[in-house]
């Protein structure tokens, strides 16, 4: 039914990392790419439960991307008049949400594999680096890492599936519940308690 | 070709009634008032005055996407092979040929209309009537291109959204594209009725169980299934009009190129706050 399919989202069941280490490799393609392997290795371990993938799932995301950072640019303009007080609550329900939703798909990685392609700086603070995923018998999904660096350290900012932006997909889909619940962050935040309490 | 005009005829029908229903049966979405500057700029950057239809229409979509597509996809994807469901997208998107070449001359991509003209050559006879994709295997790989995206490199504004019975997620100017695709489609004028009506039936069978298990995961996942579903449709079609490219398009929010340090998907003056 829907011309354009969303096959983009499944392959984030595929970009995963690990925890221990601070991140310091030395570029950020090499960042991504050593993240990868950790997130492979960790997440394809045989007979995981899903309380010790979402446990893993976290410790990688915290790792390897700048949470604080998306879940201010997932509120978009609405951040700017929300109190502390919901700020905070929405940057702890943002991450609950992320794993709740991401971490279930990380559970068939058998033969897929990250290859990372080239690193494009963005900008003095920001790098795009460009990689895929190869599943055995089917067209590789193509994913772009948006990287922020500052004093050697790393962290993602966006993930991009087949030129589509996780942050700005989630952006949008706040922004439309914001609208819809009466135009203030207080909505969201009460379908954001809802959806992930509900697990 | 009467079957065609008949077909074409209907749809522009149905594309004049639901413009109706949306204007008449109060299905327009009410602006937020100028004095709510947030609100405002929410909503203008939502681009979706008909979001009440739109979401009505989704709806209307699921309920039938739920009664019989969605059944016979997961049967579809079942109980057939996998390499034979490969070989049915295959022969769906060699028959796309004709149109994705006319399309990529219409664009002025003149090494791509080669690439498509040699693949469908190659596919159709070597490959035994597309159902092979031998081409991509000696290093062509297969691209796509439609009306609605030639339309947009000549400029064409997308228009607002619009959720099209049957076809889903759209906008005039893509929804123009799937009709101008269908009179430039060969398949559509040399082929029996029941061969077009079949293909139709097999693309809608082969598209859905393509994005079975991400639609599931979606509308699970998602706290707004219809906003999701926009955002990403629109974001594919800037990815698709881009040709995969990086962010060469400017108004891509999050796009990558000049983007103001330190926003994740940095873009046009409302980007989250971009401090340490």
């Amino acid at each position: 039914m829907f011309r354009y399919s969303i096959a983009a989202l499944g392959a984030l069941s595929l970009l995963i990392l690990v925890h221990t280490t601070p991140a310091l490799a030395a570029n950020p393609a090499g960042f991504v790419k050593e993240m990868g392997d950790k997130a492979f290795a960790s997440l394809s371990e045989a007979g995981l439960t899903e309380e010790e993938r979402a446990k893993r799932f976290r410790g990688l995301l915290h790792e390897a991307f700048d949470l604080p950072r998306i879940a201010r640019f997932t509120l978009g303009r609405y951040w700017r008049t929300a109190t502390e007080s919901e700020k905070a609550e929405f940057v702890e329900l943002f991450e609950k949400f992320v794993v709740q939703a991401y971490s279930a798909r990380f559970q068939d990685l058998s033969g897929k594999k990250l290859n990372v392609i080239q690193e494009r700086e963005v900008s003095e603070s920001q790098a795009l680096v460009l990689s895929e995923i190869l599943i055995p018998g089917k067209p590789s999904v193509k994913i772009n890492w948006r990287v922020r660096s500052k004093d050697e350290m790393h962290k993602i900012v966006d993930v991009m599936v087949e030129g589509i932006s996780m942050s700005v997909t989630q952006r949008d889909e706040f922004a439309a519940v914001i609208r819809q619940t009466g135009g203030n962050v207080d909505g969201l935040i009460k379908a954001l308690r809802r959806k992930t309490a509900s697990n | 070709m009467k079957v065609v005009s008949v077909t074409q005829g209907r749809l522009a029908r149905l594309v004049a009634s639901a413009a109706c229903i949306a204007l008449l049966a109060a299905g327009c979405a009410t602006p937020p008032p100028a004095s709510d500057r947030d609100a405002v700029a929410a909503f203008n950057e939502a681009n979706d005055p008909y979001e009440p239809f739109n979401r009505a229409m989704l709806d209307f979509n699921l309920a039938i996407d739920k009664a019989i597509l969605k059944p016979v996809a997961f049967v579809y994807k079942e109980g057939v092979p996998d390499p034979l469901q490969t070989n049915v997208t295959n022969f769906l998107s060699n028959l796309r040929g004709p149109v994705v070449f006319a399309n990529d001359l219409l664009q002025g991509e003149f090494d791509r209309a080669g690439n498509t003209l040699l693949r469908f050559a190659m596919n159709s006879t070597i490959g035994i009537l597309g159902i092979n994709d031998f081409a991509a295997e000696a290093g062509v790989p297969e691209h796509t291109e439609d009306f609605g995206q030639t339309l947009a490199t000549w400029d064409v504004e997308e228009g607002p959204y619009l959720v099209l019975p049957i076809f889903g997620p759209s906008n005039p100017r893509d929804g123009f594209g799937i009709l101008a695709d269908s009179l430039m489609d060969p398949f559509s004028w040399l082929t029996p009725f029941e061969f077009r009506i079949g293909r139709a039936l097999g693309q809608a069978v082969d598209r859905r169980a393509r994005s079975y298990d991400q639609l599931n995961d979606l509308e699970k996942n998602s706290l707004d299934f219809y906003a999701a579903i926009r955002s990403l449709y629109r974001q594919k079609r800037r990815d698709e009009i881009r040709n995969g490219a990086p962010g060469t398009i400017k108004s891509v929010p999050g796009g990558l190129s000049g983007v103001p340090a330190g926003a994740p998907g940095g873009q046009q003056g409302d980007a989250a706050p971009t401090g340490n």
